[in-house]
């Protein structure tokens, strides 16, 4: 037994110290070499005496500093605060003169001046102005335009130099202020100077070509790189990484690889441009084609930098790191490809498209030094539908425009407005103004009272408020921004215009979910009249429309604003003239910002039909009413109408399924 | 290094487990025929053994793994100890700065190569004490907040300790201020560094720069073409993309506990804080006191105050003394006035106390303005229309205010709180540029956390109608009812925009049907066939997808019409970026159990469609197989149900609008058919549906569905009109 305890005692003793030597010696030598004593691989250490180190600025250094008195900007340095005085422009609002320009102009000139004499800036007295404009001429070599009157040292001037300037120093600048197609960027002064794109010869002065992109996501079939060329065209490259995009910058051959001549635009995800001057003709190109530019190391200021945040639009690399650059643009994620894409869009479309977008950006930059905290902020420049169409002066919080409520995490304001334009025959519109008090979301009734006859003194008692407002006898002021309306959406009404409670009730509840958009009831086409070379419109029903009628829709306010302050004055006064207008007129300015079609919802009044409002006769609007789409075509420059074939119903709109079931039954009545 | 030891530790751990194991294992063998007095006794002795040995264990791990590594692996040093670098009177002096320099052009990109992180690789020079051919130091040797500085970077993800490895250099000499140190002699210490090559890819960071009496606004060190981070630039000395504009720290950010302060009306409208004013500007200022007021506070540095108190954190107006910084949270507006200096460490106090600086100093460069939006939480004005700041600031409506305020004390939190955070914030602004097609976007910079949260940015934003003649794919995803699917493909092939048809065959057991046998038709019909029977299949970005719209269609779904699908097209281009489909569902909120439920009742409301028909646009195919949040695409292949709930989910959430319902279909079985599915089947079918959506609805964090009230109806849908005129007549019913 003694023994048998003795052995089993060894035996376990034995047992033990095996394993520990077997299974922890290893492990310890294991542990040792890694330790960081024998390799050291440290980070900045860890000081016994950091609590002793003393601070890098004594306590009272910071606020003692010696004060200096003012310094005067530097010798022929200039930037806004120094050389800028924005007091008379913030007195008066930004007014815009230019110098008359003497002598022979070109083509491309001639279109600069057209579009700021149509800006909503443009003033014919130099004394007025708190902007003036110089236009730098290209003259023979050698020779230099002259200084201008009321030079004034340049003070608040801003030359536009649109070429490479044959002549130097054209003259000395001063304090003038610089807007040069694609400036180097060593002699570029940012946020004083304003870098323009590099225009071709032939851009439109208004309107301007869409931007190429059908779709949102690339083509499967379509090649990954196309490279500007010296000679201007472009050369699509195969999306082979082991092939070299570039010419001599590596060895190996080019792969398989197609030159397309000057004029066409590229047909890729990403085009190659490299950095320097010649090359932002390119830039350009791609921008319309949505190709996604890659800038190699640019020389040049990108075009309106101060306020377009590139980064969206395009990809800035550097020239040096060409394999680098090419892995990336392989490995780019599909949602950042999309995201710039679009952009490229956006931007051409909101900035570059025309030469009246370029050069109404322009003003439009200025004009936010000027308003310093209240000028646009970056949303607004950098998504749709871009600065140009969204006004500062509106609201300088994103929330109250109808375009902002995604990114911002918003929503629009709860109820209606309900705005009655009482035209000619002067009768109170007693039923309607029932039927729309009795909706839960009116907020309240505003009548535009445009008659000749004075208003009666007595109105219908209501639930809620209603103002009687005294227009000024023109169709354009039933789009007034009038202080009395208060809530994001507006319903506007004729007073002969018929509407239920149910249907104003669904037709509101839609416009919640589109409040960019008019959503409405009755509807008008508009087709190419190829007879006639022009542009028809026709109230008839069809499987498609493209205008809803301002006499019964919903919109936000916000549109109100743009009509009255962005649209050039002769389409109002167009308006004003032949009262049909008006609603063509405000439907494209709703489809060119928004680029989408109104909405149309149920009504069930079909025997009121689409007839032109204040137009008597049947349902073909007259001639001059024909006319009228055909001048706001010319007068935008485009065509901005879409048509839909949709119209958004009630979820059990007339279903074969128990009336009690349904919400709106009373919007099935025939 | 740290995680590295607590593994060996866990391994320790099991080498003792497992050993305890073993003897136990072999214990049983042993023991039983043993007394127990023997028993206890051998197992005392054996626990003896083990406790050793665990204690060895102990003894030999536990202490390196609760020590930070570098603690540990450092001796413990003094910065009184460091070498010492004598530097020759005649040592090179490298050029002064460069002023054009850029990064395409003195910046040496090629040391910072490809790497699938797209970070830069930042290397830290070791810390030497220099001293002049007398012994005499050339500067204090590190201030405090250089060495957090470098400790930050120390510890961040683009810290390296490979000299050769490294795209950028941080010098160990401290110059952040440049009155602590001699010019010419650091000019010198610099240009003696291992790797100072002209000052190519090195950084030097300064936040008080000049000196008496012309105070220049960048530092007057000669540094060649090194990076300056400066606090202070002026248009004339930055470096537009090639430097960065930095903060001045403010020591008060961690010396003073300062509760935040919501934003709104505060008691002054504007305030001036900073003691030392320059007469001139002093003057402005008392004027605007005079003509408003109250609403206007100019404060300056006590003289009457008793020894002892830190005037640092007194500021006097008159006779009566305020707290300092805590009187910035008084204000709405803060003036923030050049000095000798142009960046001023009271702006970092300013946007702390949530008041938007007023920033008075013309050509001043803000603290990282290459990435900052300074627009939206600063004013700035021209020294010349100081007289005019408060007529300006009162033209500001309330809302922008509170905007600002919320995002002046972001920026802090963000940008300027910690001297960690600003040499962060410096190295990723020099990444962005290193790695522009991975830098940090103007919103990632500038949206508070708040606005992150609620905002979507719409991947599909461009408002695009896609023409016509693109057509759609239709994707079938079958198993084995080859009559049903024959019945669908001949059934679309009769929508005039389908341009392919694309069938998912899911079933591996069984090939699909020979060529001959599928249906003849108009347009290219592919069959793919899967590795696994899963519902996501039928998800999948096949590289046979050429057209953007995506028709997912049952093999089942033989009811709907050809015009009804033709419509369901027309209607997904203008809603490129939504999900169209047939019959909708709605989640409701349950009260009673205080949870989501999922209704098919015939209701008012939708806020899903069926993907069993639906419409969509083919990136979503891409979010849902490589981008679906949590384990919810595994989740649906597991339980064989609700693929269509999570995409439904995805799209919501990534474009923030609700779906759209095309006509007035409701189910998508044959009415006589409904008979056959049981009331129970039906009843458990339900609790599965609302259980997915509970489930998803915890993985998104959110409900991102939204219900309308609304369907999509041809234009003139049972319009009194007639129906050959209509281009939809035959729409389907229930």
């Amino acid at each position: 037994m003694q023994s048998w305890r003795g052995k089993s005692l060894w035996l376990a003793l034995s047992a033990s110290w095996l394993l520990i030597l077997l299974r922890v010696f290893p492990l310890l030598r294991l542990a040792v070499p890694a330790r960081p004593w024998a390799s050291a691989p440290q980070g900045w250490p860890r000081w016994l005496d950091t609590e002793l180190l003393p601070s890098f600025s004594q306590p009272g250094e910071l606020p003692e500093d010696a004060p200096q008195p003012p310094q005067a900007p530097r010798g022929g340095g200039c930037d806004w605060g120094a050389c800028f005085d924005a007091s008379k422009c913030r007195t008066g609002g930004l007014k815009v003169f230019v110098h008359p320009v003497a002598g022979p102009i070109s083509a491309s000139h001639r279109k600069i001046l057209a579009s700021i004499e149509s800006s909503r800036y443009h003033t014919a007295s130099p004394e007025e102005a708190c902007l003036l404009l110089f236009l730098s001429l290209e003259v023979p070599a050698g020779e230099c335009s002259p200084v201008p009157q009321q030079w004034n040292g340049g003070r608040n001037h801003l030359v536009l130099d649109l070429h490479p300037a044959p002549c130097p120093q054209t003259f000395q600048l001063g304090r003038a202020m610089v807007a040069k197609a694609s400036p180097t960027v060593d002699t570029f002064r940012p946020g004083f100077d304003v870098a323009l794109p590099l225009l071709p010869e032939a851009h439109p002065l208004r309107g301007g070509a869409p931007g190429q992109l059908r779709q949102h996501s690339p083509h499967p079939g379509v090649p990954l790189l196309a490279l500007a060329e010296e000679r201007g065209g472009w050369r699509t490259a195969g999306t082979d990484p082991s092939t070299c995009p570039w010419d001599g910058r590596c060895e190996q051959d080019r792969g398989p690889e197609q030159t397309h001549p000057g004029g066409t635009l590229p047909n890729a995800t990403f085009c190659l441009i490299p950095g320097h001057r010649p090359d932002a003709l390119h830039f350009l190109q791609a921008l319309q084609a949505g190709c996604i530019p890659v800038l190699l190391s640019p020389r040049w200021e990108l075009p309106f930098s101060e306020v377009i945040d590139w980064t969206k639009a395009a990809i800035v690399a550097d020239e040096r790191l060409p394999f680098q650059v090419l892995a990336a643009l392989q490995e780019m994620p599909l949602t950042r490809v999309l995201a710039l894409r679009q952009q490229t869009q956006f931007l051409w479309d909101a900035y570059f498209s025309s030469v009246e977008k370029v050069m109404h950006t322009t003003l439009e930059i200025i004009q936010d030094r000027i308003f310093g905290a209240s000028a646009h902020a970056s949303l607004l420049w950098n998504s749709p539908p871009g600065a140009l169409l969204a006004l500062p002066t509106f609201s300088t919080s994103l929330s109250d425009f109808p375009f902002y409520h995604l990114q911002w995490g918003s929503r629009p304001v709860g109820r209606f407005s309900a705005l009655i334009w009482v035209g000619a025959p002067g009768q109170p519109p007693l039923k309607l103004i029932q039927a729309v008090a009795g909706s839960q979301n009116c907020a309240q009734i505003l009548v535009l009272w445009s008659s000749e006859k004075p208003p009666p003194s007595r109105w219908p008692e209501t639930a809620v408020p209603l103002t009687v407002m005294d227009g000024q006898r023109k169709v354009s002021d039933r789009f007034f921004p009038h202080r009395a309306i208060s809530t994001d959406a507006i319903l506007s009404l004729d007073a002969h215009s018929s509407v239920t409670t149910s249907e104003v009730d669904f037709a509101f509840l839609v416009w919640q979910s589109f409040p960019e958009r008019m959503v409405g009831f009755l509807t008008w086409n508009h087709f190419w009249d190829e007879a006639q070379g022009g542009w028809g419109y026709t109230a008839e029903r069809a499987n498609e429309f493209s205008m809803v009628l301002t006499s019964a829709a919903f919109y936000h306010r916000y549109y109100h604003t743009l009509f009255t302050h962005s649209l050039p004055k002769a389409l109002r006064t167009l308006a004003d003239e032949t009262p049909t207008c008006v609603d063509i007129l405000m439907n494209f300015l709703v489809a060119a910002v928004t680029k989408l079609p109104p909405i149309k919802v149920p009504y069930g009044k079909q025997h009121f039909e689409a007839t032109p409002p204040l137009v008597p006769g049947g349902p073909e609007p007259q001639p001059t009413a024909r006319d009228c789409i055909n001048q706001m075509a010319a007068g935008f420059g485009y065509m901005p109408l879409v048509s839909s074939r949709l119209r958004l119903d009630p979820v059990l709109f007339k279903d074969p399924v128990s009336v009690l079931r349904k919400k709106y039954r009373s919007l099935e009545k025939p | 290094m740290g995680q590295v030891y607590l593994e060996r530790e866990e391994e320790a751990a099991c080498v003792i487990m497992c050993a305890s194991v073993k003897y136990n294992i072999r214990g049983p063998a042993l023991i039983p025929r043993m007394k127990s007095k023997h028993r206890i006794y051998y197992i005392t002795l054996f626990s003896i053994v083990l406790l050793g040995l665990i204690a060895t264990g102990m003894f030999q791990f536990w202490p390196h793994s609760i020590e930070s590594s570098s603690d540990w692996s450092v001796e413990k040093r003094s910065v009184r100890d460091v070498p010492v670098v004598r530097l020759p009177a005649d040592s090179p002096i490298p050029e002064r700065g460069d002023l054009s320099c850029r990064m395409h052009t003195c910046f040496d990109v090629y040391r910072c190569g490809f790497n699938p992180k797209n970070k830069i690789k930042v290397y830290i020079y070791s810390l030497k004490k220099y001293v002049d051919d007398f012994g005499v130091p050339v500067s204090n040797t590190i201030s405090r907040e250089y060495n957090e500085l470098l400790t930050a970077i120390s510890d961040s993800d683009y810290y390296t300790d490979d000299i050769s490895r490294a795209c950028l250099f941080v010098p160990s000499i401290d110059v952040l201020n440049q009155n602590t140190l001699r010019i010419k002699e650091t000019a010198q210490a610099l240009a003696q560094l291992s790797r100072w090559d002209r000052g190519t890819n090195h950084l030097l960071f300064n936040m008080l720069p000049g000196g008496p009496p012309d105070y220049n606004t960048a530092l007057d060190v000669p540094r060649d073409r090194a990076l300056l981070a400066g606090g202070g630039f002026s248009t004339w000395t930055y470096r537009q993309g090639y430097d960065v504009s930095i903060p001045v720290y403010s020591p008060l950010s961690a010396e003073v506990e300062l509760p935040e302060k919501g934003p709104g009306p505060r008691r002054y409208f504007l305030l001036s804080s900073q003691p030392a004013v320059h007469p001139e500007y002093r003057e402005d200022l008392e004027a605007l006191q005079a003509r408003h007021g109250e609403a206007v506070l100019v404060l300056d540095k006590c003289t009457n105050l008793s020894e002892g108190v830190l005037s640092v954190r007194r500021r006097c107006h008159k006779h009566q003394v305020f707290d300092y910084p805590q009187v910035l949270q008084e204000a709405t507006f803060c003036v923030v006035l050049r000095g000798a200096r142009l960046g001023q460490a009271v702006l970092s106090d300013v946007l702390r106390a949530g008041c938007v600086p007023v920033v008075i100093a013309d050509s001043y460069v803000l603290p990282f303005s290459e990435v900052l939006d300074w627009k939206r939480a600063s004013v700035v004005v021209p020294e010349e229309k100081m007289s005019e700041a408060y007529s300006i600031l009162q033209s500001i409506p309330q809302r922008q205010i509170e905007e600002m305020q919320r995002q002046a004390r972001w920026f802090w939190e963000a940008y300027f709180q910690s001297i960690k955070a600003i040499a962060l914030a410096t190295l990723q602004i020099i990444n962005d540029r290193i790695y522009p097609y991975a830098a940090l976007s103007y919103e990632e910079w500038n949206d508070p956390p708040t606005v992150k949260r609620g905002s979507v940015s719409n991947p599909l934003f461009l408002p695009l109608i896609p023409p016509q003649s693109q057509g759609f794919t239709a994707i079938v995803l079958t198993y084995d009812r080859v009559e049903s699917l024959f019945r669908v493909i001949t059934e679309v092939s009769k929508v005039p925009s389908l341009s392919k048809l694309l069938v998912v065959w899911n079933n591996q057991n069984k090939n699909p049907p020979e060529d001959s046998l599928w249906p003849k038709i108009r347009v290219p019909l592919k069959v793919v066939r899967t590795a696994e029977n899963k519902l996501s299949n039928r998800f999948f970005p096949y590289d046979e997808i050429e057209t953007e719209a995506v028709l997912a269609i049952d093999d089942d779904i033989i009811m709907l019409t050809s015009d009804e699908l033709q419509f369901g097209y027309e209607v997904w281009r203008e809603f490129p970026d939504r999900l169209v489909g047939y019959p909708g569902r709605l989640h409701l909120w349950d009260h009673e159990m205080n949870k989501w439920k999922y209704e098919s009742e015939w209701t008012n409301e939708v806020s899903m469609v069926l993907t069993g028909a639906a419409f969509y646009h083919k990136y979503f195919n891409y979010l849902y197989t490589y981008k679906m949040p949590g384990d919810i695409k595994n989740w649906v292949d597991a339980h064989m149900n609700c693929e269509d709930i999570a995409m439904n989910f995805l799209v919501a959430n990534v474009t923030g609008k609700a779906v759209i319902k095309v006509t007035p279909r409701k189910k998508f079985k044959c009415p006589e058919c409904t008979a056959i599915d049981g009331l129970s089947l039906d009843q458990t079918h339900m609790v599965e549906r609302s259980e997915c959506i509970n489930k998803f609805a915890s993985v998104f964090g959110t409900m991102p569905l939204k219900v309308v009230e609304h369907r999509a109806d041809p234009v003139l849908y049972k319009d009194d009109f007639p129906e050959k005129l209509k281009s939809f007549p035959n729409i389907g019913s229930l």
